[in-house]
């Protein structure tokens, strides 16, 4: 199995150095964790990683593709989904359709086709609204195909979020701070969730502040602090090593 | 269906020929605007010069059915086709441009074929214009004329209902509302728009030709720039990502100033104070209006829900989807 790599990543924003020589490796079937202070570029590298961003220096692999100055699409067509901090979700679109966006990667047919509404494109839409209804249904979605997303509360968003990016088919996901907002009943689901992926070979990269959260779900962890890699390792290294204590939490 | 039945028989029940006259004037116009609502509507790029390919359709279809005596129906095709043309012409540079950067490029395509069709004299007949040929029997008369045009107009909207209603539909409205959704998913944003621009520049030149044939005689004042900014304003007032919205908003914008005499006279007046209103009343436009009755009939569904991940389901449609 192959992994998603980024190796001595440097990012600047002018002349802030927003990432510092970076390694991580996402496994597959694996939950890495990310964690640091506000500020230490853990969002960065999400979205280095998903393309948003481009690197300054180092690169990012795939399968033994070099992914570096992949756009977006690329690495979206060849299995890497993500989420936002801030749901990016189609408000007026019901939260079905949002769900099957994630599809688009495994449509073939093209303008023409669809305007003439060939079998195949109906084909292709029933195999979409299949998948993400199951995928909806899994999550705990199943009341809320036919609303639309911004009624949604937000709990609801933040699943939905990963129902589209599942819907992708995706060999990696990458969570940027989903459990934010959530109350505690709603994190334990989602831990729930994040595991399930996990155990179907889903390699996730979790982005986030809720380090208790982070400790209980992941097989590994990573530490940031002011862009550079501050310690690596499991959970309870990480916890137990003296830096981390110092510089993020505190005794 | 019965609303089908009743655009039909229209001929038959309308009070004068101008009354029809004005129909086909809403279905050509029709034309050019459903295609244009992919573009603005669900795609949410603004453009405000489509009357410059309604102008290349109709002076296209005027030259090529007038000057070379083509048949009509081969100059139909040439006009939609030079249209999509034009339309992949202007939209390859213009369309990686942000909102209002945009606007003011299509806005300036339709300046420059403005200045063209009165700067090419031997071609266009410069201020003069140039009369057009009607189409073949059965469709010389205002009533076959009518029909044909309708006929064609339901064609087209059923074409793009049904590139609304499939996943490229949903993929046109993230690139709307949320580009950054659309990109993580893998949508090519760029190519998505150029389509949509490029079928919209074919309904266009069909409509100009149809448009043109309609008005029987064509100089460049036809295609003045405000009836860009008229379609324009059809489909904000029929409201963003609906098609019977903008429908609506083509017929009513067109018919109701010279059905109304008064509200003639004060021609641009009364667009400017429908748009406020609909702006500040209904933004989301009159095809909003009508959702809202539809969902007023469904069963009002629990407010609130426990999210209960079911994860053996979880599980298992992941697993199913991964399935080479």
């Amino acid at each position: 199995m192959s992994a998603l790599i980024a190796e001595r990543v440097t990012k600047r924003f002018g002349g802030l150095t927003a990432l510092d020589q970076v390694s991580l490796t996402v496994v597959p079937g694996e939950v890495h964790g990310l964690i640091g202070p506000n500020g230490s570029g853990k969002t960065t590298l999400l979205n280095l990683l998903s393309g948003f961003y481009q690197l300054d220096e180092g690169d990012v692999r795939l399968d033994d593709e070099d992914l570096s100055v992949a756009t977006v699409q690329r690495r979206a067509r060849i299995g890497i989904a993500r989420t936002f901090q801030q749901p990016r979700l189609l408000g007026t679109q019901t939260v079905l359709e949002n769900a099957m966006l994630g599809g688009w990667r495994d449509r073939r047919t093209g303008l023409l086709a669809t305007a003439f509404g060939l079998p195949q494109v109906r084909a292709e839409q029933r195999m979409l609204s299949e998948r993400a209804s199951e995928l909806l249904a899994g999550l705990g979605l199943a009341h809320a195909v036919d609303r639309r997303a911004n009624l949604l509360e937000h709990a609801e968003q933040r699943f939905l979020e990963i129902a589209r990016a599942l819907t992708m088919r995706p060999r990696f996901v990458l969570l940027d701070e989903p459990a934010g907002g959530l109350t505690g009943a709603e994190i334990e689901r989602l831990g729930a969730v994040i595991r399930t992926l996990r155990d179907c070979g889903i390699g996730v990269l979790l982005v986030e502040h809720h380090t208790e959260f982070v400790f209980g779900i992941c097989d590994r962890v990573t530490t940031l602090n002011l862009g550079s890699m501050l310690c690596h390792g499991t959970p309870h290294q990480v916890r137990n090593d003296p830096e981390v204590i110092r510089v993020y939490l505190g005794a | 269906m019965a609303l089908l039945a009743l655009l039909a028989t229209l001929p038959w029940w309308a009070g004068d020929l101008y009354q029809l006259h004005l129909a086909a004037l809403i279905a050509a116009y029709w034309i050019l605007v459903a295609g244009l609502n992919l573009v603005v509507g669900f795609t949410g790029q603004l453009s405000i010069g489509h009357v410059g390919l309604l102008a290349v359709g109709a002076y296209a279809f005027a030259i090529l059915a007038g000057r070379y005596e083509w048949s009509p129906w081969i100059a139909l095709a040439a006009s939609g086709g030079i249209g999509g043309v034009c339309g992949l012409l202007l939209g390859l540079p213009s369309l990686r441009l942000p909102g209002f950067y945009f606007a003011m490029a299509t806005m300036a395509f339709a300046l420059i074929i403005a200045e063209l069709s009165l700067a090419l004299g031997n071609l266009t007949g410069g201020g003069v214009g140039l009369s057009v040929p009607s189409f073949p029997v059965p469709f010389d008369t205002p009533a076959g004329f009518y029909l044909l045009l309708l006929g064609i107009a339901i064609l087209i909207t059923w074409l793009t209902w049904n590139v609304a209603r499939f996943p490229w539909g949903q993929a046109l409205i993230a690139i709307r509302d949320n580009p950054v959704a659309a990109e993580s998913v893998g949508v090519p944003v760029f190519r998505l728009k150029l389509a949509v621009f490029v079928l919209s520049g074919i309904t266009a030149g069909l409509a100009g030709a149809l448009f043109a044939s309609l008005q029987s005689y064509i100089t460049p004042d036809t295609f003045v720039f405000e009836l860009g900014l008229f379609f324009f304003v059809c489909i904000i007032i029929g409201g963003r990502g609906s098609i019977l919205g903008p429908l609506l908003g083509t017929a009513i914008l067109t018919a109701l100033p010279e059905l109304v005499a008064p509200l003639a006279k004060l021609g641009n007046l009364f667009y400017g104070l429908l748009l406020l209103a609909v702006v500040l009343l209904v933004p989301e436009g009159i095809g909003r209006l009508f959702e809202i009755w539809f969902a007023r009939l469904r069963p009002k569904q629990p407010a609130s829900h426990i999210l209960q991940p079911d994860t053996a389901r979880l599980a298992a449609a992941i697993r199913n989807g991964h399935q080479p």
